[in-house]
């Protein structure tokens, strides 16, 4: 098993190195190549100073080299090993070793691009490790109920509303969302934006009573602002996963094993969680890797609609303000999250089932 | 039905579909596409479809803030014809020609697409060569009717187009936009321009976006996907490694870069190529493995033994047979292009500003300063719902037509 | 004689289809006495599995419905016994095997686990203790290597080998009754001898019955004590072995042993039973075997009325209107007149 690990881990390194390559060159494709987002900024200048200050930029982003140069230099910027202080014109200097990776500097923040990702990429991961176990609760639940009381009105009945909420849009949901219960002149019960109250820092951390007065504290802060983005996150996950679990269910309670174990005598509640449960959440987890990369992409937009720092929102600044050091190392980490997770969702595909080895 | 396999009675009445079927998969289609059509969940989808592609076609009858007809001075002229634009013109004709082909018995199926596409490219370079309507500011009729020129008027059931920004009303104190009212059914937007217009031509949009750029992809899908399957090895290796690239990136993201890339030169095409570049990944695993399958399947080799090239066998025989499940990735591929765009529009970096979009009308309905305009957000999601919702319906329907298996199940 | 341990009556069971009411099992009959074993015989598909998964209820209800008759059991109705009462039974006093042994394993438990569950279930000891027995259990059908086997998965297994684990799991509990609903037929020649060769000796160590369903008449020779010839839903003939393959009555048993191989005579084709089996939804009236009967064609009848079993001689049932007629012409029966052994597949010398 480890040897299979390591073995994804190392071809995931070409697939980086693809996933970076395609991003640069689309960026470089560009009208106006990868200059062009510094050309943007600055607004009231004379002719001769712009010139200056670009000349500066692209001696100090190396946007005056050949293209390969350029993303040569950028690779070796983001690897932890490689040569050293290359910044100044690489590749001149040439003591290669190891060193700390770096992500290069925004164009428009001037702050070291790891910075800020390492701002952003724990709220995006904690949404959706928040996200896929509430999924996957929903989901296996309504599922195996749909299953049991087969063609019954909840059966009928949650049949059509998940393939209703699989088809919501989830701007339309978080637009909805926003403007009706997050909005004063509506219902006013959730908070509009954000993942914490602005004195969430000096909360405690559970729910006191001090003085009689209820403060709701750090945690319970916490979990109120996230109803409405975790609602938005899921609402199309559980729909799809539903029907498959449904479907999974039915097809395992007339499998010839759970026969089997209604002869041996096990009651039917038995054999529906003992036996049947265990096998219809293999293709649930099957999916897993499917829809994983699809809920970063849902995040994005529910990050966007709430105003929550995560990766997404970054994403979608760093495109308005033509910030392509930000956008090539978004891609970037965006791209070893996706595939760090279809790993694990391998993974635990392999613990379930003891049908798939990795040898 | 029953779902008791031990019956013998269901042993033989079973409907079963030929998986692998080298002769004419055309009837076969059909039979498919009937069976789809069958499900009333099918039947709604297409229903809805129908509506936004009249909407579609023709949208400069239905909202135009040019009148069809009037009578100044005694004479009567039309005004409307003269501010048809190049795609108002083009639909309705290729409409036409559509609906005369399908009633023509004689062409053959592929011969009927390829006038099709022939047809589109003449009607519509000569239509965007030869038509150019003159920019006349849209409020002229109205003033001139309310000044008490115009002796009669004939105006379309919504008369305004929908870049009309009612200049001619505009009042300080009653700022736009507008709630829904007898005037404006679904209010105005920011700028003021009437909702029900917007998004009677926004399912243009829609529907060229759905279509083209599935196109696209399936295009992309099938020859990628194609050529991984036919040459194999290394080719299929490098190949694979494409697909894992594209494919670990979530597409919203991939299309971002992708927009990034073009920050100023945002263009509906070029946001159709943008999706279609980014969804095809999906396609091409499919014809890939359908291909590899069948490769090695008896009747394949039966058919190379009997001196027919493999070339000829994979894509003139068993790309046919690739056809209808590739039916279903394309109905739910066309929902997806939809999401994308409006989603794309919605984040503020879809078409450009000015063009009439669902996903830019819900994009305006929570306002920076917090305001949340229900009708904003109410009709344009309602409609990308619907719209989305009934291409899975359909991709559903055809899916189950294809998989008896799985219709007995549900 | 004994108290039948098993006594079926009149058993009629329906499935509800949007096509109308199949009956795949109509007035069926049947005792079993303990130490018996009792051949059920026929086609696929008219209805032997039926019955057998109506003893222990395994049948999904909807659309399966009992219509008439009872199941005794030890003095209790199975028809009508309480589903709490029924888990009991099942498995520990009437165990079933099935025929497919490569998809009746739980893919994803260990066979230690699913041996084990029901000696847990049923014998109320802790779950190292039912290993144990599991493990004991395995070593008693034969299972070199038990312990090891105990942690393996069932997908690491043959056929064979599974089949064995599933009789393993039914004798756990050592029931009274065996249920092997065609436990030999997806399995290749030799791995069925062993199969068989096994439930005999088991049989004879505990005296249990077993109910045995086949459509293989090989497996019956050597394996039965009684047999009932199943045809469209109903018993058509049923006798103890030795008076059945020496005397069969009804034309369908006939056929059926005109249609297999005999040992050592290299004759002509093989015969076949004309026709097909007919549809349950559509059985023709009267005997419903008649339009496939080579005798007395014709016989207005045979096309109205059905026939009952009659007794035609001591302990020997048969539905046909003709039966007696034929059991004392000369004509048909001496052909068939071959001594058991005949049958004996050849499997059982390659085992040999």
């Amino acid at each position: 098993m480890l040897n299979y690990i390591i073995r994804r881990l190392l071809l995931m390194i070409p697939t980086i190195i693809g996933i970076t390559l395609l991003v640069f060159l689309v960026m470089a494709m560009s009208p106006g190549g990868l200059t062009a987002g510094i050309r943007g900024q600055e607004g009231n200048m004379r002719p001769d100073q712009r010139k200056k200050i670009e000349e500066y930029y692209k001696k100090r982003y190396g946007l005056d080299q050949p293209l390969y140069r350029q993303y040569l230099r950028w690779l070796n910027h983001v690897l932890p090993f490689g040569a050293k202080e290359a910044g100044e014109g690489f590749p001149r200097k040439w003591p290669v070793g190891l060193k700390s990776p770096d992500l290069g500097e925004s164009l428009m923040r001037h702050r070291p691009v790891i910075d800020v990702v390492a701002e952003a990429l724990p709220v995006t991961i904690l949404l959706n490790l928040i996200t896929v176990p509430v999924i996957y609760a929903i989901s296996i639940t309504a599922g195996i109920y749909a299953a049991r009381r087969r063609g019954n009105s909840f059966d009928v009945a949650w049949g059509t509303t998940s393939l209703a909420l699989w088809s919501i849009p989830t701007m339309w949901a978080g637009v909805m969302f926003l403007g009706l219960f997050a909005n004063r002149d509506v219902i006013n019960i959730f908070p509009a934006s954000g993942l914490h109250d602005t004195l969430a820092e000096q909360m405690r951390f559970l729910p006191s009573w001090p003085g009689g007065v209820f403060a709701r504290g750090w945690l319970l802060d916490f979990a109120w602002h996230l109803t409405l983005p975790i609602i938005c996150l899921t609402y199309g996950g559980f729909a799809f996963m539903s029907k498959l679990m449904r479907a999974s269910v039915l097809e395992n309670l007339s499998a010839d094993f759970a026969r089997t174990a209604r002869a041996k005598g096990l009651t039917d509640r038995a054999v529906l969680f003992r036996h049947v449960l265990s096998n219809s959440v293999l293709p649930l987890i099957t999916v897993a890797a499917g829809i994983l990369p699809g809920l970063l992409g849902g995040s994005l937009i529910v990050e966007s609609i709430f105003s929550i720092n995560g990766m997404g929102r970054l994403m979608i600044d760093a495109i308005f303000q033509k910030d392509r050091e930000l956008v090539m190392s978004e891609a970037f980490v965006i791209g070893i999250v996706s595939l760090v997770s279809l790993l694990v969702a391998d993974l635990c595909y392999a613990a379930a089932d003891p049908r798939v080895t990795y040898e | 039905m029953s779902n008791f396999a031990a019956t013998p009675a269901d042993a033989g009445t079973d409907v079963q579909f030929p998986t692998s079927n080298v002769d004419v998969p055309l009837p076969w289609l059909a039979q498919v596409w009937k069976q789809s059509i069958s499900q009333r969940a099918a039947r709604f989808g297409l229903a809805w479809i129908s509506v936004v592609a009249f909407c579609a076609i023709f949208a400069p009858l239905l909202a135009n803030s040019f009148p069809i007809a009037i009578k100044m001075n005694g004479r009567w002229s039309s005004p409307f014809l003269h501010q048809l634009t190049a795609t108002d013109v083009t639909l309705p004709i290729l409409t036409l020609l559509c609906g005369i082909l399908c009633f023509v018995r004689r062409i053959g199926f592929l011969s009927k697409i390829y006038t099709m596409l022939i047809a589109t490219v003449i009607v519509g370079s000569l239509a965007f060569i030869f038509i150019r309507p003159p920019n006349t500011p849209r409020e002229t009729y109205r003033l001139l009717e309310r000044a008490g020129r115009l002796q009669s008027v004939v105006r379309t059931p919504i008369p305004y187009t929908f870049d009309d920004r009612l200049y001619d009303q505009f009042s300080a104190d009653h700022p736009h936009p507008w709630a829904p009212s007898h005037d404006h059914w679904m209010g105005t937007e920011k700028f003021g321009a009437d909702i029900t217009s917007q998004m009677i031509y926004a399912c243009r949009i829609a529907m060229a976006i759905g279509f083209i750029s599935t196109g696209i992809s399936v295009l992309i899908g099938i020859v990628f996907g194609g050529l991984m399957g036919y040459f194999v090895g290394i080719v299929d290796l490098l190949g694979m490694r494409v697909i894992e690239i594209v494919g670990a990136i979530p597409t919203i993201y991939l299309l971002l870069i992708f927009v990034a890339a073009f920050p100023d030169y945002r263009s509906i095409y070029l946001i159709m190529a943008i999706i279609g570049l980014t969804s095809w990944t999906g396609d091409a695993r499919f014809v890939r493995a359908e291909f590899l399958k069948l490769r090695n399947q008896e009747f394949v080799h039966a058919a190379i033994a009997a001196g027919l090239p493999l070339r000829s066998v994979l894509f003139k025989h068993l790309l046919p047979n690739a056809l209808a499940p590739l039916l279903v990735s394309a109905s739910f591929g066309i929902a997806g292009a939809i999401l994308s765009e409006s989603t794309l529009s919605f984040l503020g970096l879809g078409i450009p500003v000015g063009d009439a979009s669902w996903g830019a009308l819900l994009n305006e309905a929570v306002s920076a300063g917090g305001g949340f305009i229900w009708w904003l957000a109410t009709y344009p999601g309602l409609a990308i719902f619907l719209t989305v919702l009934s291409y899975n319906f359909i991709g559903e329907a055809v899916r189950d037509a294809l998989d008896p298996k799985l219709r007995e199940r549900s | 004689m004994p108290d039948p341990l098993l006594q079926i009556s009149d058993l009629n069971v329906a499935f509800e289809t949007a096509r109308g009411l199949i009956r795949p099992v109509r007035d069926v009959s049947l005792s079993i006495y303990p130490g018996q074993t009792v051949a059920v015989v026929g086609e696929s598909g008219c209805g032997k599995s039926v019955t057998a998964m109506s003893i222990l209820r395994l049948l999904p209800s909807p659309p399966s419905k009992v219509l008439s008759g009872s199941i005794m059991f030890a003095g209790r109705d199975l028809v009508t016994v309480p589903e709490n009462q029924m888990q009991k039974i099942r498995g520990k006093e009437i165990a079933m095997i099935f025929q497919e042994p490569m998809t009746s394993l739980n893919p994803v438990y260990s066979i230690g686990d699913q041996i084990a569950e029901a000696v847990v279930l049923h014998q109320h000891v802790g779950s190292r203790e039912g290993l144990r027995i599991a493990e004991q259990s395995l070593r008693d059908v034969g299972i070199a290597d038990a312990h090891r086997r105990l942690r393996e998965y069932p997908h690491e297994m043959s056929g064979g080998m599974r089949q064995r684990i599933m009789i393993a799991m039914a004798l756990s509990c050592k029931p009274k009754l065996l249920i092997a609903d065609e436990p030999t037929t997806a399995l290749d020649v030799t791995i069925q001898a062993q199969i068989l060769e096994l439930l005999r000796k088991v049989q004879q160590q505990t005296g249990m019955s077993i109910m045995l369903i086949t459509h293989d008449l090989g497996v019956v020779a050597e394996n039965a004590d009684v047999v009932a010839v199943m045809y469209a839903s109903r018993i058509v003939e049923t006798a103890t072995v030795e008076e059945l393959f020496d005397r069969p009555q009804h034309p369908y048993t006939q056929g059926l042993f005109r249609s297999i191989p005999k040992f050592g005579v290299t004759s002509k084709r093989l015969e076949t039973i004309p026709g097909t089996v007919p549809n349950p939804t559509k059985f023709p009236p009267g005997c419903k075997f008649h339009t496939r009967c080579d005798r007395l064609n014709g016989d207005p009848l045979c096309s109205t009325v059905e026939p009952l079993l009659r007794e035609v001689s001591p302990g020997h049932w048969a539905s046909c209107h003709h039966a007696e007629h034929f059991a004392e012409s000369p004509v048909t029966v001496p052909q068939l007149q071959h001594k058991r052994e005949d049958y004996i597949p050849l499997a059982t010398e390659v085992q040999a």
